[in-house]
């Protein structure tokens, strides 16, 4: 039974697959796919199995990627306005209207945060990055034109070389880019007077789920008395973190490190492939978002004045993620 | 020679001059001191063991000429091999049956302590990492399993997320300051300072000829750095925006806090107490005041002479 559009199972897959990837694109890839799975129904116009419908939708998308709040964050936001509506078509209108408002503020949302984490960087500054994340490196090429940027170091990011679109994107707007390996941070880091990076996730405690090495990175800064910046959108706060649930962390194949042939060729070698670490609220100077710049500690505030109704709609479902008692099911 | 480890390269070096004395005469042989002195300079300013090593030979053929060039070499080899594995030995009765280590890169001293490890039926699990730039964690990985432990590999980015795990970190080094800091593959300052960080036990298995005596003179280790051809195949850069700039550090320096013990053939001591150790072992490399370098260059001009 194969009742999805094609548009949206590509959009799962590819997401799943890391075609789409940061946490930010696939927050709206999955606004995007919702929206689109709303307009395309052709089933019976009938509330109850148009609800069904889309609850069945959200949990695939979810299902894609375990880590990133981002995810999980944008269908409880698009799916519970359907909660409200009474009739079939108000329903489908209210999910691409919140997807759509969903795409529009958090792209507003990328903006603003450039705008204030610019602000941040004094004059004649160097950078360091690790991976690729679009709040981050708009952070960085608002604050070179600004003239505050002198050089950006990169890592490379193994093992998926994210830190390759960071340098392609920086080099395009002209902004002066070294690429470094993963191992060199702690190497260049006393040249460095910021680290910033983006989030997948940031936890009620205020700690910053991000790729892996983020954590060791920020050590590392810390140790150097280097500021660590983390830019993130505020649907990347995580409310089912509030109420005790843990981040999952994701393993990846083990082929993202070694090629087939030398896993097959080494049985007894496990290789292990977490994606993201945990970095400690207490080696993170400060989190840019889009309502402004806060300590990492802080971030209970976000979670409650800007997503207080995810935390209704998480009430409503009992401390877990129920996208059918979400939606009134 | 890029590749190999310090120790590697020592064997290497020795092996290579024992056979041009054997074989070319002794003119080939201060040829070949003097380039190798040239490479030593500009590829592996860091390698300080096979700096000792020319130094000692030098020295030799300044006080006693060719005279049993050759034997002194094997005999430098036979020292060299005893106190690696001296040093491994040593390591190898500080690690319990069902401890979990972590080592980064393919040091030969680190390949030692697992044989020793596995000889005496201790069975312990060991993290490596990736290692990049080189990739030479692959290699240690490989020979731990051939050992039969088992063996997680990981990128060089998962040490933090992995020393919860770990037990003691156990590393070699291409040098040793006398101040008691390393230096040692790319990677290596992160990893003891997240081991630090964990209240992990960081050790370090380096024979005395690792330890550089021109630093207790005030003299600067020096770091070499590659471009990105050491990151990146002539074919992928071509989906990178041209000029793709990347710096590539191959060594860098863990210092002495971070380290529990540096290893060697003589005992396991503070990494400050080096320069004591210096002081209490035979001549040989606490003799200098005089660099390699201007030992080969010496020898260079007794032969032009």
């Amino acid at each position: 039974m194969n009742m999805y559009p094609e548009r949206v199972l590509e959009i799962a897959s590819g997401i799943r697959e890391m075609k789409i990837r940061g946490a930010g694109r696939i927050a709206r890839a999955t606004a995007e796919a919702l929206k689109i799975a709303a307009l395309s129904y052709n089933g019976v116009e009938d509330l109850v199995l148009f609800k069904k419908y889309m609850v069945e939708v959200g949990e695939l998308l979810i299902s894609t990627r375990p880590t990133a709040i981002s995810l999980p964050n944008t269908v409880v936001y698009v799916l519970s306005s359907l909660r409200n509506s009474s009739s079939f078509s108000e329903a489908r209108e209210s999910v691409v209207k919140r997807a759509d408002n969903f795409i529009r503020e958090s792209e507003e949302a990328t903006k603003r945060i450039s705008l204030i984490g610019a602000k941040r960087i004094k004059e004649n500054s160097i950078v360091l990055t690790h991976c690729h994340s679009t709040a981050a490196v708009g952070v960085i090429i608002e604050a070179y034109k600004q003239g505050r940027v002198v050089r950006v170091y990169s890592t490379e990011t193994r093992p998926f070389y994210q830190g390759r679109v960071t340098y392609t994107q920086l080099a395009k707007s002209g902004v002066p880019v070294v690429q470094i390996p993963d191992s060199a941070v702690r190497y260049i880091i006393n040249e460095v007077d910021y680290v910033v990076v983006g989030a997948d996730t940031v936890t009620s405690n205020g700690a910053v789920v991000n790729k892996i090495g983020t954590s060791q990175v920020a050590l590392a800064a810390k140790e150097a008395r280097t500021r660590v910046y983390v830019a993130a959108e505020s649907y990347k706060f995580s409310p089912l973190t509030l109420i005790g649930e843990l981040v999952t962390i994701e393993y990846r194949s083990p082929e993202e490190i070694v090629s087939r042939e030398w896993i097959e060729k080494h049985p007894r070698v496990k290789v292990l492939n977490p994606v993201f670490d945990v970095t400690p609220p207490e080696y993170i100077d400060a989190i840019i978002t889009e309502y402004g710049v806060i300590p990492p500690q802080a971030a209970v505030l976000i979670l409650v004045e800007k997503l207080g109704w995810a935390l209704d709609v998480l009430g409503y479902s009992e401390g877990k993620l129920d996208l059918k008692r979400i939606v009134a099911l | 020679m890029r590749k190999l480890t310090g120790s590697e390269l020592v064997f290497n070096i020795l092996d290579e001059l024992y056979s041009i004395t054997i074989k070319s005469g002794e003119k080939e042989l201060v040829k070949r001191l003097f380039e190798l002195k040239d490479f030593i300079l500009n590829e592996r300013p860091a390698s300080m063991a096979v700096q000792n090593i020319l130094r000692q030979i030098g020295l030799y053929i300044l006080e006693h000429g060719f005279i049993n060039i050759d034997k002194y070499i094997i005999e430098l080899r036979e020292r060299y091999e005893n106190s690696l594995e001296k040093a491994a030995e040593i390591m190898s009765r500080r690690i319990a049956s069902g401890e979990v280590l972590l080592s980064n890169s393919n040091s030969l001293a680190v390949r030692r302590v697992l044989k020793h490890l596995s000889e005496r039926g201790k069975n312990v699990k060991i993290y490596v990492t990736e290692s990049r730039p080189g990739g030479e964690g692959l290699l240690l990985a490989e020979y731990a399993e051939s050992l039969g432990f088992e063996v997680y590999l990981i990128v060089d980015s998962a040490v933090r997320f992995f020393m919860k795990n770990i037990d003691k970190v156990i590393v070699g080094a291409e040098a040793v300051a006398s101040n008691g800091a390393i230096v040692s593959k790319i990677g290596t300052s992160l990893i003891a300072l997240v081991a630090k960080e964990a209240r992990k036990r960081v050790f370090v298995v380096a024979p005395v000829m690792k330890f550089s005596p021109e630093t207790l003179y005030g003299e600067l280790l020096k770091l070499p750095e590659y471009d990105w051809r050491s990151l990146i195949s002539e074919e992928e850069i071509t989906k990178l925006p041209v000029d793709y700039k990347a710096r590539v550090p191959l060594y860098d320096v863990t210092p002495p806090e971070y380290i529990d013990a540096i290893v060697t053939e003589y005992g396991l001591f503070a990494p400050q107490a080096i320069p004591l150790v210096l002081s209490l072992i035979e001549k040989p490399i606490t003799s200098p005041g005089r660099s390699f370098e201007e030992i080969v260059n010496s020898i260079k001009a007794l032969i032009e002479v």
